[in-house]
C-alpha cells in the first residue's frame, strides 16, 4: 500500500557484509520439513524427500535439513539464517516441482523477510565525475575576474534590441 | 488482557459461523497508520480505507507522469545552463534520437546530476545534430495567415 505504511518493511537491495562481492557465504542455518506419511496435500513434499532431498543436501552442505513426520498436518518448511531471521512457508498441495524452486528461493534468501524495495538499485558511490554543482561548467576565469566587469554586465543571453536590429541593417544597406 | 488465545477460539469458524470479527480485521489492519478514529471506528476506517485504495490505483499513473516531470525539468535545466540548446529537453531528445543515441529520460537525469561531464559532451551532440537538421520546432516554419508568395 503506503510507502508510510507500518506493515511493510520499505528499504533498498543489500546484501549482510556485502556478501558475494569477495567470497560468498549461504546464509540459511538450517531448513525444517514438517509434513504427513499419509495425507494428500503432503504429496509433492513426499516425492521431493523420496527424489531429491539427498542431492539437495549434497549440493548445499551448509544448510542441514530436518524433517519432522506428524499425522494429519499440512506441510510446511521454516527456513532459519544466520541473522536469527526465520521464514515459514506453507507446502500444502504443491507440486514436487514448485517444492524444489521454493526451496532454492529459501536457500538462497538472507533472513530479512518481505520488503518493499524502493529501488532495486542501490551504490555507494554515484558518481564517478562528481556530482554537479552551480560551479561545474562555469568557466575557471571567474575565479581570478575583478568587478565591476564590463563582460558581466548583460545577461548572457541577451537577443539584440528592435533599435540595433534596424541600425545593422542600415549599415549592411551602405 | 495478555493472553487472547483463548477468547479469539471462540471466534473461530468452527464456534461460530457468523462473525464480522476477521472481516473488519482486514480493514483495521489497513487503518492502522491513519490518524486518530479512522484507525479504529468501523464506520470511519471502512470509509477511510476504502478512499486510500482508490488514491493507491490512481497514483500509479501519477506517478509516471509526476517522475516524466521531474526528469524533463531536470534535463531542460541541464541544458539550458550549459547555453547550446536554450529550448530545453524536448529539441535536445529529439536531436539525440535522431544521432541514434537512445537514452531514456530517467538516464540523462540522471547523467546530468551524477556525470556532468558527460551529460555536457551528449548535449553537444545534440546542439550540433539540431543545427545541422534543423530540429527544433518552430525554426523555419513561417507564421500562418499568409497565402500565396511574397515578393
Amino acid at each position: 500500500m503506503s510507502v508510510n505504511s507500518l506493515f511493510t518493511k520499505s528499504g533498498y537491495v543489500t546484501a549482510p557484509l556485502a556478501n558475494g562481492v569477495g567470497r560468498y557465504i549461504p546464509q540459511c542455518l538450517r531448513m525444517t520439513i514438517k509434513f504427513c506419511k499419509s495425507h494428500g496435500g503432503s504429496r509433492g513434499v513426499r516425492e521431493f524427500i523420496e527424489n531429491h532431498l539427498v542431492e539437495f543436501a549434497r549440493q548445499n552442505p551448509g544448510t542441514v535439513v530436518y524433517l519432522k513426520p506428524r499425522r494429519h498436518r499440512s506441510p510446511v518448511v521454516v527456513a532459519e539464517y544466520l541473522n536469527e531471521g526465520r521464514e515459514w512457508m506453507p507446502l500444502h498441495d504443491m507440486p514436487c516441482e514448485e517444492i524444489i524452486k521454493w526451496l532454492g528461493v529459501l536457500r538462497t534468501s538472507a533472513g530479512y523477510g518481505e520488503m518493499h524495495y524502493r529501488s532495486y538499485q542501490h551504490t555507494d558511490t554515484p558518481s564517478i565525475q562528481g556530482p554537479w554543482t552551480p560551479f561545474t561548467h562555469q568557466p575557471p576565469e571567474k575565479n581570478i575576474m575583478t568587478f565591476p566587469n564590463d563582460a558581466c554586465q548583460d545577461p548572457p543571453l541577451l537577443k539584440p534590441s528592435a533599435t540595433e536590429i534596424i541600425k545593422k541593417m542600415y549599415q549592411n544597406q551602405s | 488482557m495478555v493472553n487472547l488465545t483463548r477468547i479469539l477460539m471462540a471466534r473461530h469458524p468452527s464456534t461460530v459461523y457468523n462473525d464480522s470479527y476477521w472481516k473488519k480485521r482486514q480493514i483495521f489492519k489497513m487503518s492502522a497508520h491513519f490518524y486518530g478514529r479512522a484507525r479504529n471506528c468501523w464506520s470511519i476506517a471502512i470509509r477511510r480505507v476504502q478512499r486510500a485504495l482508490q488514491y493507491v490505483v490512481a497514483g500509479r499513473k501519477l506517478r509516471k507522469m509526476w517522475y516524466h516531470d521531474m526528469w524533463n525539468n531536470r534535463i531542460s535545466a541541464g541544458s539550458r545552463e550549459l547555453g547550446n540548446i536554450p529550448e530545453g529537453s524536448e529539441v535536445m531528445i529529439e536531436s539525440l534520437i535522431r544521432s541514434q543515441v537512445l537514452l531514456n529520460r530517467q538516464s540523462l537525469s540522471n547523467l546530468a546530476i551524477w556525470e556532468p561531464r558527460t551529460f555536457k559532451a551528449i548535449n553537444n551532440i545534440a546542439a550540433v545534430k539540431d543545427r545541422q537538421d534543423n530540429v527544433h520546432p518552430n525554426r523555419g516554419m513561417p507564421p500562418t495567415g499568409i497565402k500565396g508568395k511574397l515578393p
